[in-house]
């Protein structure tokens, strides 16, 4: 291919409109993990529930935070709803000093051990009954707080503080921006809500397993699939429109961008297309050259900043308190080939540029 | 295979109404196989257009072209690309190479565009640089060639293709005197060797008279100088 010679032989020029594409790449991918990372900070407890759906009290309007239910309740739920498995789960804000006696806040989640409710513990071990002041903590929570497996940590809420000691740790994620710390479901309710009795509510929400659950509900209840129970979490949609809107730029920016530069470079060489064009080439043949051009380029381009963004994930991970930022194959993939079908749509007004191109003009040129 | 051209009362004529420009005027001749044809004229003449409508880049107004007997004046813009493709070999006035491509890849360009780039198309490319004294040069780039060198690719990418006619658009444009006769020369001697039809629009007298005939063209009009035969 010719066009594919022309790299070659102007590696330089093509190496700086790689460079181009490699930095919007660069901050395409990067923008898209910061979206990642700012959903799983947002709730990737939520969504790593080992649940189908999630039942709220009906008047809490899909809000955790609102949400109470009392033991009547739970127990109609765990019957109206047709629920394979159910589970309880309490959920509260709460502050823990950390080991360098700053104050974080942290969002507690309680459960009954045995339960679909109960987090999977990578280190250490699993809550039992007599564990009222343990808990286990997302691997997040004991980087921020410098704090381990075995160390004890005090939790305040409700002007109260006391002492918990650390028993294992999970891999659960975020809720609400905070790292995850589960504890018992009957030391919850104590630190909630002080004084227990009959009237208290048990839990927050219900964790529901079996199919067709999703938008059952009854007196006093509702549920919902797991993703609409993600969205309604406070301030997710306005952050995931947010993000959608700088990704969108991001596509536009760098298909206009790639565009513009391969429209310039068609401009630049308006003879050479006359040229062949006057002894025979097709606009076809010539707009093939400056697609296969445009691919080469962008795929090299995405191809550095894959690995560049994968380096800066790293150092951001490995930073003392980094910012929510987090990518999949998946992150990678689709925002590569998107950022290559941009480009090449971009590329288009060059193939309009070409078809005018009279090959008369190839006559007469002087050099 | 001797090639014969013929062009029957040829005119173009560039916009219309009072802003009409009649560049070519009833323009008739015709050739005799394996000749090479010079058409002088002072610019504006109506030279270039002449070669533009012969080698199919230009639509004439009316008219007749005739190569071989296959009428080119009626051609579409698709038929047009296809007949520069397959049956003609043209020789620009500033050569035209792309800068970024070896002499070899230059001449490859040719079948890169017919869609044979094979290994013939390479050994074809070898050999007209042969012919053309240039195959220590078959692996510079265009931009490392002298004007004489660039020149002499130049006409062997117009040979690539085995055409039936060779234009040639003021070939010595860009060239000293003693180059540009040499390339000349070198130009009508592998034209001619190969049975093809050249035809040369220079405005340099002491180039055309290197050439078997010569028309001559002012303000559209044609005449004909030395043996050249009148179109019937």
């Amino acid at each position: 291919m010719i066009g594919l010679l022309e790299i070659r032989r102007r590696k330089f020029q093509f190496a700086l409109i790689a460079l181009i594409v490699t930095l919007i790449s660069y901050l395409v991918l990067m923008i898209n993990g910061l979206g990642v990372g700012l959903n799983e900070q947002a709730g990737s407890a939520l969504r790593n529930f080992d649940a189908d759906a999630i039942a709220y009290s009906d008047k809490a309007g899909l809000s955790v935070i609102r949400s109470e239910l009392s033991q009547e309740q739970v127990d109609r739920i765990a019957v109206e709803s047709g629920a394979e498995a159910s589970a309880p789960l309490g959920y509260m804000a709460a502050n823990y000093r950390k080991d360098g006696g700053e104050i974080e806040s942290a969002a507690f989640l309680a459960f009954d051990p045995g339960t679909i409710a109960a987090p999977k513990v990578v280190e250490g071990r699993m809550l039992t009954e007599e564990d009222g002041d343990g808990l286990l903590v997302d691997k997040s929570f004991l980087r921020y707080s410098g704090l381990a497996v075995g160390d004890t940590v005090t939790i305040s809420v409700r002007l109260v503080e006391r002492d918990f000691r650390i028993v294992g740790e999970t891999n659960e994620g975020a809720f609400f921006f905070q790292p995850s710390v589960y504890l018992l479901r009957s030391t919850w309710q104590e630190l909630k809500y002080g004084t227990v009795d009959a009237a208290t509510p048990v839990a927050s929400i219900m964790l529901l397993q079996g199919n067709g659950l999703a938008g059952t509900s009854g007196p006093g209840w509702e549920a919902v699939s797991k993703s609409t129970a993600f969205a309604n979490i406070e301030g997710v949609s306005g952050q995931q429109s947010t993000v959608q809107a700088l990704r969108a730029f991001g596509y536009l920016i760098g298909g206009l961008v790639i565009g513009v530069f391969f429209y310039v470079l068609t401009l630049q060489k308006i003879g050479q297309i006359g040229m062949l064009k006057a002894v025979g080439a097709s606009s076809f043949f010539v707009f093939r050259q400056v697609m296969v051009q445009v691919l080469g380029i962008s795929l090299a381009g995405v191809a550095v900043a894959i690995p560049l963004t994968w380096l800066t994930n790293r150092a951001i991970q490995q930073a003392p308190n980094p910012v929510p930022i987090a990518f999949t194959n998946g992150t990678f993939i689709t925002t590569s080939v998107l950022l290559v079908l941009m480009a090449m749509v971009g590329a288009m007004f060059s193939g309009r540029q070409v078809a005018k191109v009279d090959p008369i003009i190839a006559l007469g040129q002087q050099q | 295979m001797s090639v014969t051209l013929r062009v029957h009362d040829l005119s173009k004529t560039y916009g219309n109404g009072e802003r009409a420009v009649q560049a070519v005027r009833h323009a008739s001749f015709s050739t005799e196989p394996g000749e090479f044809v010079a058409v002088v004229g002072p610019s504006g003449s109506g030279k270039t257009t002449l070669l533009a409508m012969v080698g199919g880049l230009l639509t004439p107004t009316s008219g007749a072209i005739e190569v071989n007997g296959r009428d080119i004046a009626g051609l579409n813009a698709g038929q047009q690309a296809a007949y520069r493709r397959e049956s003609v070999g043209y020789v620009f006035q500033a050569n035209n190479l792309l800068p970024f491509l070896t002499a070899r890849e230059n001449l490859q360009v040719i079948s890169r565009i017919t869609g044979a780039n094979g290994r013939a198309a390479r050994q074809r490319a070898d050999q007209l640089l042969e012919e053309l004294g240039l195959t220590n040069r078959a692996n510079a780039v265009a931009t490392e060639l002298s004007g004489g060198e660039r020149q002499r690719v130049a006409i062997g990418r117009a040979l690539m293709n085995d055409p039936e006619l060779v234009l040639v658009d003021e070939p010595t444009a860009s060239l000293d005197s003693a180059r540009g006769r040499q390339v000349v020369e070198s130009l009508i001697q592998e034209v001619k060797s190969r049975g093809k039809l050249g035809l040369m629009v220079t405005h340099d007298m002491a180039m055309a008279e290197l050439a078997d005939r010569i028309i001559e063209m002012h303000d559209g009009k044609l005449s004909v100088r030395g043996k050249l035969a009148a179109s019937g």
